[in-house]
């Protein structure tokens, strides 16, 4: 099953454990503590990646030639291991998960050569604009218009809910070029260079948990070159929808649920239960603790089956069971998070949660991130297509003709 | 019993519904938030003349010796509006902790906090091991002329304004004795009290307030053997606190069923799709039965009859019902009810909230089982 020998895969684990040990600055490791979201904190996960990335080990999963480490699915499964052990950021996904990969596939000689440097480098980060106000579930509705004059571009409208778009420098996009045929079939697919293009208002938008990591992007007459499209003009949904062929790949999520149950283990055995003695000794949350960690044990199953190549990835199914099954156990997770904080967990304290404040929490770190934490996953049966999507594509796979 | 509203119950809770409607809109409370305020002024003297701040206290207090359905009227609209005036903390809490005391120091208090112009906040819950106020460890120690407290306060809603804190301590035994437990009255400038104040997610005022060898005389004590005192203020306050959080699901459901029936895609509006359409039945079911509950414990509760165990069901079914109509507007909203700026949110965060207060919903399910198990009810 493996191409290395036990002993090969020991020594590589000892090394990236070591690497982890020493490399993170303390910023990035209390950034990686006060993770509340998919999203770390932006500069902190930003300074991480580069720093990875002189290690060579900024993206596992690319091909080698473009800076991927030519790692076996075991040893991307020890990097994550190993990875959750420590409490550091995610890497921000977007340039790296999405861009990057669909450059290598689809962009041309030179887009790769300006952008996967820098994307591997995070001197860039890519904003995703694909919904819009009245095109969310359906995104091929989409308005925001591109219609071509000379070497350009000129976009009119607006895009919404677009992650980390005040931090970004760089938007990957979905326009309307033609309003003939079915609606995927005018759509076109672009990167633009800036997001500060003449005509281009970035408005954040504030969360439930407080913080603004979302944004309306509005575009009124921007101009853009047509060097920045990807693929044909009018098949930018099939270029969309390549993109998410690199979900077939599978990826390691479990390993951050692993860790939060681990903190919230630990936090338990400090905090009271309301009945007298240790929440840790309490029998019903010990009930609860353990269905949890077996259901994130079994994700963890799961995915290791799917990135060990197992048969199963050919169901067409297999996306959407994937994002299902990881968004609802977050949510639970996260309930469970704020169950162990209780009443600390209602205390709004965006100040100390906010890296490099030096303001310390009223109660425990668990009970600082707890609330934030609950909010924010929230989104996660929201974004990248919905559950109830995401069902009604499992049970496409159902049906009989 | 009778579960009807009675002609005044309608008036009274008509009034307050009028009242919140045109000065208490959800972006006039928003701006409010942002300001900084800890609540509007304006609208506790609106309170305090209809005779609301009164309502749950004994004519010879200047109250109007209103009942606990009385209350749920009025707690209902203040849920749907996500009010943060301290009328649960200053009237219900400390105001009713007060109440329960013959003391001149307690009347005079009370007589101010009656006609709104003092507030007072209850210093009571240590964490998570206050659920059962036996649990109580917060040590008031004899001393001369009176007693030295020491110890620590979490989560005490409105206490950064409050003219007076009504403190539980211990005077005798250890938790969970149930015995030995006394309320003071305590000047929050007095020396040796700390408060760390900040905002709670559903926009309160609350503080954590630390007592270092805090001198307090005789006089000042509320009431000794309070075991009994504190279980009944914080039954009634629960009761209403479910109140509030049924308001809450009730606006849930009408705007979540609102933005459904209008917001389309793929050419539909959304609660045309039956996911959706059964998820917001799931939530009208929700909410009758989290109605049904929350009146019938308030008459169990007006007719003398309302056990700890009867409490405990209500606190438990609140708490979760309560969070799956939440979450379930927030999923219906999709984007849009991931931001700070819709109501929806902020709805679901007053719910939780009260949910994690006076022990949450696994607290009293337990609650309600063991009492079963062992036979106690
Ligand atoms: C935190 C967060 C980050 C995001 N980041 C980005 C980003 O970076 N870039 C970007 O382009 N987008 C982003 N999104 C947008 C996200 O992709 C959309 O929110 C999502 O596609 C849902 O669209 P909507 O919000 O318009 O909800 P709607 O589509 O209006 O859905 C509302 C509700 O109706 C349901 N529904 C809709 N259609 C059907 C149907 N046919 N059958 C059954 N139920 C249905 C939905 O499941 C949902 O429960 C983000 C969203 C969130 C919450
Ligand atoms: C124990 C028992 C006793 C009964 N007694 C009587 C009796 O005394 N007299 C009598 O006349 N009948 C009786 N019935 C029949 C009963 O009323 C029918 O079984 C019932 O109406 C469902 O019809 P069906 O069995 O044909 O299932 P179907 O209608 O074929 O339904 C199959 C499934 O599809 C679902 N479904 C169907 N339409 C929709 C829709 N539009 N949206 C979503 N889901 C849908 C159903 O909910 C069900 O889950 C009895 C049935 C049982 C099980």
């Amino acid at each position: 099953m493996s191409s290395q020998t036990k002993e090969e895969l020991d020594a590589f684990r000892a090394e990236v454990a070591a690497y982890l040990d020493t490399a993170p600055t303390d910023a990035i490791r209390e950034a990686g503590r006060k993770t509340t979201s998919a999203f770390a904190p932006f500069e902190q996960g930003a300074a991480w990646q580069a720093i990875l990335n002189e290690k060579g080990w900024a993206a596992p999963d690319w091909p080698e030639e473009y800076g991927g480490t030519g790692w076996s699915a075991e040893q991307r499964t020890i990097f994550e291991e190993e990875y959750r052990k420590q409490d550091l950021p995610p890497l921000l996904p977007n340039s790296l998960k999405m861009v990057g990969p669909l450059l290598i596939d689809l962009g041309t000689e030179e887009q790769k050569a300006k952008y996967l440097p820098r994307i591997l480098s995070g001197e860039d980060y890519w904003t995703q604009g694909y919904s819009e106000p009245n095109s969310g579930s359906d995104l091929a509705s989409l308005k925001c218009s591109a219609v071509a004059d000379g070497d350009d571009y000129i976009i009119d409208g607006s895009k919404i809910w677009t992650t980390f778009a005040h931090k970004s420098n760089r938007m990957f996009m979905l326009v309307r070029t033609s309003n003939e045929g079915k609606k995927q079939q005018g759509i076109t697919f672009l990167l633009l260079d800036r997001t500060d293009f003449a005509g281009m208002d970035v408005r954040p938008i504030k969360g439930l948990d407080g913080h603004a990591e979302f944004c309306e992007v509005f575009f009124d007459n921007v101009r853009v070159p047509q060097s920045g499209r990807v693929g044909a003009e009018n098949e930018g949904w099939s270029v969309a929808k390549h993109l998410l062929k690199h979900e077939r790949n599978g990826s390691a999520n479990s390993p951050v649920l692993v860790r939060y149950l681990k903190r919230i283990t630990e936090a338990a055995q400090d905090e009271t239960s309301p009945f007298g003695g240790k929440l840790s000794d309490d029998p019903v949350f010990q009930r609860d603790l353990g269905a949890l960690h077996a259901d994130v044990t079994t994700l963890a199953q799961f995915e290791r089956l799917i990135m060990g190549g197992h048969e199963m990835i050919n169901d067409p199914a297999l996306p959407s069971i994937a994002k299902t099954m990881n968004s609802e156990l977050i949510q639970r997770v996260s309930v469970m998070m704020t169950r162990v904080a209780g009443l600390e967990g209602l205390s709004m304290q965006l100040d100390a949660l906010a890296v490099g404040s030096g303001v310390d929490p009223m109660g425990s770190e668990l009970d600082l991130i707890s609330m934030p934490f609950y909010l924010n996953s929230r989104a996660t049966t929201i974004y990248a297509g919905t559950n109830e999507v995401q069902r009604d594509l499992i049970a496409r796979s159902l049906q009989i003709a | 019993m009778d579960f009807s509203q009675t002609d005044e119950q309608k008036m009274l809770q008509e009034s307050v519904k009028r009242l919140l409607e045109r000065s208490y809109d959800f972006e006039t409370r928003q701006k409010m938030l942002q300001s900084g305020r800890p609540w509007s002024p304006e609208i506790w003297e609106a309170l305090a003349e209809m005779g609301i701040l009164g309502l749950p206290f004994a004519e010879e207090v200047g109250g109007f010796g209103g009942s606990m359905a009385d209350v749920v009227a009025v707690a209902e609209p203040f849920g749907a509006h996500l009010l943060i005036e301290p009328y649960v903390s200053s009237i219900l809490l400390a105001g009713q902790c007060l109440a329960q005391s013959d003391s001149p120091a307690a009347q005079a208090q009370l007589a101010k906090i009656v006609t709104g112009e003092q507030t007072a906040a209850f210093a009571h819950e240590e964490g998570k091991g206050t659920a059962d106020p036996a649990l109580v460890s917060l040590a008031a120690t004899e001393a001369e002329d009176g007693f030295t407290l020491s110890g620590e306060k979490r989560m005490v809603l409105g206490a950064t304004q409050a003219d007076t804190l009504v403190v539980s301590a211990r005077t005798r035994g250890t938790a969970p004795d149930a015995d030995g437990l006394s309320l003071f009255m305590v000047d929050p400038k007095q020396q040796g009290v700390s408060i760390r104040s900040f905002v709670t997610i559903d926009g309160r005022h609350a503080a954590h307030i630390t007592f270092d060898g805090v001198q307090i005389p005789s006089d000042r004590r509320v009431a000794d053997d309070a075991h009994e005192v504190l279980q009944t203020v914080i039954s009634r306050a629960i009761v209403a606190l479910c109140a509030e959080a049924v308001g809450a699901m009730g606006a849930l459901l009408r705007q979540t069923s609102e933005y459904a029936s209008t917001r389309k895609q793929f050419g539909a509006p959304i609660a045309t799709f039956q996911t959706i359409s059964h998820r917001l039945a799931d939530m009208k079911i929700a909410y009758v039965k989290a109605r049904s509950c929350l009146l019938y414990t308030t008459a169990l509760m007006d007719a003398g009859r309302a056990g700890a165990p009867d409490i405990s069901i209500l606190k438990g079914q609140i708490g979760t019902l309560g969070r799956e109509i939440g979450e379930a507007a927030i999923q219906t909203h999709g984007g849009v009810g991931m931001t700070d700026e819709v109501s929806i949110g902020h709805f679901h965060k007053r719910i939780l909230t009260i949910n994690a207060l006076f022990g949450d919903s696994e607290y009293h399910f337990r609650a309600v089982g063991k009492s079963l198990a062992t036979g106690g009810a």
